[in-house]
């Protein structure tokens, strides 16, 4: 994957689009969590979030600048 | 700062102590969640190295507030205003990069308009317009005179701006959060309590007004409040989010629960006004089971299931037992009329209640997934554009007159005046007193950058690493947020301090030491603040005041013409839920028990009953099939009642009376061939009639004469 990606003549850091598409993943991932009630095994339900959230984006990081 | 107190002094005798630790323990844990996001901003801000950390910090200054808990909803907005706001800055940069007298007025424009969403939406979607302002003149201003770098200087600022709204988020959802979710859910579970509670306690009959319109305020301000609670919740928790339409359809039914609850109780007090005590009587007495059934032996479960399931076993006796009382009752054409209107309102009411107590039960079981589907409805706002413009026209003049000024004098620190103005037009805009508010944030202000000047020019030029730069900023910063959740005694002082001191202290990496830019910049800022305040005084604040109030009360009553006219899809919920917002903007800047707070109150109640039951009135004209000069002859009173409440005098009250009354003695006439049909529409034409002569409520001065038994036939 390129380091920039041009999006309308601007360069644009492709991290930053892989760091938008995790948060729609855990958006996904949040509401279907939350849909089946599984929040209440969870401690800390926003530090969860954000934990799940890091592990996520930085697996795709590190798969694609290793 | 170990002033966070320990649970054990709560034991303590004193109980006065306990009450001041504990709200002193809320202030602490805010001071110190503040501290963390301006030192991990600033840390992280120095670490990408970022063009000016102090940006960043600035932006948690702004965001940051003790009501912590939608964090994430507001974070959301705020991510949305940056971005437009820098959208519409480099835009607005290379529209005109030679023309600065264009590029001013539609910055300016641009900043009126934000100010004025601020104002239109009430709730936490104001900030994100008043962020995309401040970012608009952020991004802009420090760039016109070098328009080459706008787009270097725009990627700069959005980056910085955005860091501190996501640290500001992340440190307010994690660290020590106040979980909103539990807050709504003791809100839900409270009012349902209390409502539960009044339709019990009513069990005697009648209420006094003012206790009913003291319950009709708490009602009103139960349903704004959860809708409040519910749309900032959903994005914080996904499991509300899941039930999110179903606590919706929960608020309609707890309003109009509520509103069948009041026509019924109108009812009966006039009956006992009017000397029918016997068809008052009655109708308490029918009443009678339901309040049994809302009131288990100790023995059983209070739980909303179960007393679903004894509302539904008292729903089939009642019947019966209306059926007896009517035998009871003297044979008087009207009276008889008066009483089944009754038992309809009743039956209406109980057959909501159970619904209401039956939804209740399924929110209430958190297990697993919810079954079934609900219809979808939603809480229509009230918005009134008077005050939105206002603020549009004032904030627009205000930048213009700056920018003015700037060009004119060629002032180098014209763009920090802006900056300022734009901030505190948006943030005060909504503000009901915003000229004290101006002056107290001015204060704040000025004490900030004293402090500041203290820090900068003694403190920090011997301090080294990051570690010392926290220890010599803190004990100064500290005051703001402390001060912040003084609001209620100091209003804006908080506020005032920490944006004038993070603003001023400027950190860089390196530290740039230079007293003249200070000082040159510290006197622009004032001025610009002190132009805020100006505008406030030349264009005066329409929200609170009786103009606005008086305005409110008209679009209030013409709530009653869209129940008139509007399609009937989702009808009932937008008469309902705008009614109250309406309502609750009302009384918000009343003194309770005023005359005037009285007299809205009782218009509100008026215009809920009518309204109400000419809802109820339409359905039937639509749904049964009645006869087309009887359909007619309903309309007709419908539109009458609209016109009323348009512009309401005696003419307009005796055509309606007229129209009502005709519509009563058409459907009387057809009632022995039709009784299905007709029966509810009667009901309703009925309760219409008692809305409209009732004599305490705020018809009374247009009432022509009270016809003591007026013979319909």
């Amino acid at each position: 994957m390129p380091r920039e990606i041009a999006l309308a003549d601007a360069l644009v850091p492709s991290i930053l689009l892989v760091y938008l598409g995790c948060l729609l993943v855990l958006w996904v991932i949040d509401t279907i969590v939350g849909h089946y009630g599984l929040y209440r095994y969870v401690w800390h339900p926003s530090l969860f979030r954000v934990a799940v959230f890091f592990v996520l984006f930085s697996a795709v990081g590190l798969l694609l600048y290793p | 700062m170990a002033a966070v107190p320990s649970d054990v002094s709560v034991k303590r005798p004193l109980p006065w102590l306990g009450e001041f630790l504990a709200t002193e323990r809320q202030a602490w844990i805010f001071v110190f969640k503040c501290m963390l996001a301006f030192y991990i901003a600033a840390w992280l801000s120095m670490l990408f190295q970022l063009e000016q950390p102090s940006t960043t910090m600035i932006t948690v200054s702004i965001v940051m507030h003790p009501h912590s808990g939608m964090v994430l909803a507001k974070s959301f907005y705020r991510a949305i205003g940056t971005c437009a706001g820098s959208l519409c800055g480099v835009l607005l940069m290379s529209a005109f990069p030679q023309q600065r007298e264009l590029f001013l007025v539609s910055l300016s424009l641009w900043v009126g308009l934000c100010a004025g969403g601020a104002v239109l939406y009430r709730n936490f979607m104001s900030y994100g317009f008043v962020l995309a302002g401040y970012t608009a003149a952020i991004v802009a201003l420090p760039a016109i005179s070098n328009p080459y770098n706008v787009f270097d200087s725009a990627m700069m600022r959005v980056s910085e701006v955005m860091l501190g709204i996501v640290v500001a988020g992340l440190v307010s959802d994690m660290v020590l959060p106040e979980r909103l979710r539990q807050v709504l859910r003791s809100a839900a579970r409270s009012h349902y309590g209390h409502f539960i509670e009044f339709a019990r306690g009513s069990l005697g009959g009648a209420i006094p007004r003012e206790k009913m319109e003291e319950a009709h305020l708490r009602f009103v301000r139960a349903a704004v409040q959860l809708e409040d609670l519910r749309a900032s919740v959903i994005f914080e928790d996904p499991e509300a989010r899941a039930r999110s339409s179903r606590m919706q359809l929960l608020n309609l039914r707890y309003m109009a629960t509520a509103t069948s609850f009041q026509s019924l109780h109108h009812l009966i007090n006039r009956l006992q006004r009017n000397n029918h005590p016997r068809t008052a009587g009655a109708l308490i007495k029918l009443y009678a089971p339901v309040g049994e059934a809302l009131s288990p032996p100790p023995t059983e479960s209070t739980a909303p299931k179960s007393l679903a399931v004894r509302l539904e076993a008292c729903e089939a006796t009642l019947p019966a037992l209306a059926a007896e009382l009517r035998e009871g009752l003297r044979q008087d054409t009207e009276l008889l009329l008066e009483f089944d209107s009754g038992t309809t309102l009743l039956y209406r009411f109980v057959s909501e209640l159970r619904d209401f107590a039956a939804l209740e039960a399924t929110l209430r079981e958190t297990q697993g997934r919810l079954k079934g589907n609900v219809e979808r409805v939603d809480f229509k706002r009230a918005n009134d554009y008077a005050a939105p413009l206002i603020a549009v026209v004032r904030s627009f003049l205000t930048m213009i007159t700056l920018s003015v000024f700037w060009l004119w004098s060629g002032w180098p620190f014209g763009p920090s005046a802006m900056l300022l103005a734009t901030i505190f037009s948006g943030l005060l805009a909504t503000s009901p007193a915003p000229l004290s508010a101006t002056a107290n944030t001015w204060i704040g202000y000025a004490l900030g950058m004293l402090a500041a000047y203290v820090v900068v020019f003694y403190l920090l030029p011997g301090s080294d690493g990051f570690a010392m730069l926290m220890l010599a900023t803190m004990p100064f910063l500290m005051i703001g947020p402390y001060l912040t959740t003084r609001s209620a005694t100091l209003p804006g002082i908080g506020g005032g301090y920490t944006l004038g001191y993070v603003y001023i202290l400027a950190l860089k990496n390196p530290m740039v030491y230079s007293p003249e830019h200070f000082f040159n910049d510290a006197i622009a800022s004032l001025f610009g603040l002190m132009m805020t305040g100006m505008a406030f005084m030349i264009i005066p604040t329409v929200i609170g005041t009786e103009w606005l109030r008086r305005r409110q009360l008209q679009q209030l009553r013409r709530q009653v013409s869209l129940a008139a006219t509007a399609p009937m899809e989702g009808l009932l919920y937008r008469f309902e839920s705008a009614n109250r917002d309406l309502f609750h903007q009302i009384v918000q800047f009343t003194k309770p028990n005023s005359t005037e707070s009285r007299s809205l109150l009782a218009w509100g109640l008026a215009v809920h009953d009518s309204g109400r039951a000419v809802i109820e009135l339409r359905q039937d004209i639509h749904h049964a099939d009645l006869p087309p000069p009887l359909c007619e002859a309903m309309q007709r009173a419908v539109d009458a009642l609209a016109h009323l409440y348009d512009a309401p005098d005696r003419a307009r009250w005796e055509q309606a009376d007229r129209a009502v009354d005709h519509a009563i003695a058409l459907t009387m006439q057809t009632l022995p061939q039709m009784r299905a049909t007709c029966q509810p529409a009667l009901a309703h034409l009925l309760q219409l009639r008692t809305a409209l002569r009732d004599d305490e409520s705020a018809l009374a001065p247009y009432i022509v004469k009270v016809p003591e038994t007026p013979h319909a036939t």
